[in-house]
């Protein structure tokens, strides 16, 4: 029975490592992207016009994910596809900008109410940014109206997975080093080593 | 390679997984964690991570003194009894030398009147889970702002505990593939999970959609 236990978290730490495994690699090299690039950003291209675009009525009037559900509808008609960030709404100049994101593009739409038309700046981001972006998604910020897209639901439940799924291999991996006797001792001794840098540095910035 | 060299080095990959992994452990734990609250702000216990309390007050200064503003902030820090990473406002006052300092337990917003020799600061105090939280972005430097640069010593420490993680990271998921691969009866299931993590991933990097 208990080898039985052992073969089973065995196997399971093995095949959820190698499933989370390109995951695991994306949000660790983002670390290094995000801590200590500089990286020139390539400038947006000339913006395009689209004439004669269909605004969905109330668009202005509604609020939160109501009014980015409204302002997906413009989307397919201008070419883009990706997450709405926010709303900015200016109504004495009658406009309606907002940004548009996924990995590989950044795009700014700006759609002039009264006249119909829309204005397009996209900007094409490198494989680093891609990076960088996919680590930071959904993030903390506009909670009421992140996952306008359902790439970015997808998004969350694969990064959600690879969380769940690394807090079992890690506690999986205790179990399957305790049970390598020989390495108790040092291993014992490394994760004393761990906690003491861990809950050290964490005194030293809050104290 | 001559079989010593590789039981050799098989020996140690595998020590290095989980040593690697028993060190880090603890760091490990708060991404982990800190990650989810980052990715469900709906959650209640995200949303006490918002909560923070906010003081203000003024105080009369010695004229600070130093040949940039960084030694200037650094000073009114000292006579203030601030700690913590410095960030500057996108655009600086002529007569004023504003600043903001930030760790994950708190932040201050320093505003001082160069000719009263007069700081006005706004203090907020970070609830427990915001500090929490904070420890996963806690870097001191923004990819989009390219000027930004680290400061306190504390916080080039925290990030190079961080790059710590990932490398580490890194060099066990590389070192399991091969602990993998040298088990011949877990090849063709492993393949296909490795593939399916590899595809699901890949979509969402290469933008295929």
């Amino acid at each position: 029975m208990k080898k039985s236990f052992y073969v089973w978290t065995r196997d399971l730490h093995l095949y959820c490592g190698l499933f989370i495994s390109p995951f695991v690699l994306l949000f660790a090299t983002s670390v290094l992207y995000l801590n200590h690039a500089k990286l020139p950003t390539l400038p947006p291209a000339a913006p395009e016009i689209f004439q004669n675009v269909r605004i969905p009525d109330g668009i202005v009037e509604r609020q939160g994910r109501e009014a980015v559900n409204l302002a997906r509808e413009i989307l397919p008609q201008v070419g883009v596809t990706g997450e709405i960030g926010f709303l900015r709404v200016l109504r004495k100049e009658q406009r309606l900008v907002f940004p548009v994101s996924r990995p590989g593009l950044e795009a700014t739409i700006d759609v002039d109410l009264s006249a119909g038309s829309v204005s397009v700046s996209r900007r094409r981001t490198g494989f680093l940014e891609s990076l960088g972006y996919l680590h930071k998604m959904p993030g903390p910020h506009n909670v009421n109206v992140r996952g306008n897209w359902v790439w970015t639901r997808a998004w969350v439940w694969l990064a959600d997975a690879t969380i769940y799924l690394t807090l079992f291999i890690s506690v999986s991996g205790i179990y399957l080093w305790f049970a390598i006797k020989a390495e108790r001792k040092i291993g014992l001794s490394l994760l004393t080593l761990g906690a003491v840098v861990f809950f050290g540095l964490i005194y030293a910035v809050i104290r | 390679m001559p079989s010593s060299v590789k039981a050799t080095f098989e020996t140690w990959n595998r020590k290095f997984h989980f040593y690697l992994g028993l060190t880090f452990l603890f760091f490990l734990w708060l991404f982990s964690l800190t990650g989810l609250l980052l990715n469900h702000g709906r959650w209640a216990m995200a949303q006490t991570a918002n909560e923070r309390r906010e003081t203000r007050y003024e105080r009369s200064i010695q004229a600070p003194s130093g040949p940039t503003d960084l030694d200037r902030a650094r000073d009114v820090m000292r006579q203030l009894a601030l700690v913590g990473e410095i960030d500057w406002p996108a655009q600086a006052q002529p007569g004023r030398l504003n600043f903001n300092v930030s760790r994950p337990s708190d932040s201050s917003q320093v505003r001082v009147d160069l000719s009263l020799n007069r700081a006005a600061i706004q203090h907020f105090d970070n609830s427990g889970m915001a500090t929490f939280r904070i420890f996963h972005t806690f870097s001191g430097s923004r990819v989009n702002a390219p000027d930004s640069r680290r400061d306190w010593i504390l916080t080039t420490a925290w990030v190079l505990a961080m790059d710590a993680l990932a490398v580490a990271l890194v060099v066990m998921v590389l070192g399991s593939y091969y602990m993998w691969y040298r088990l011949k009866p877990k090849r063709r299931l492993g393949s296909i999970v490795l593939a399916a993590g590899l595809l699901s991933c890949g979509v969402f990097l290469a933008g295929l959609f």
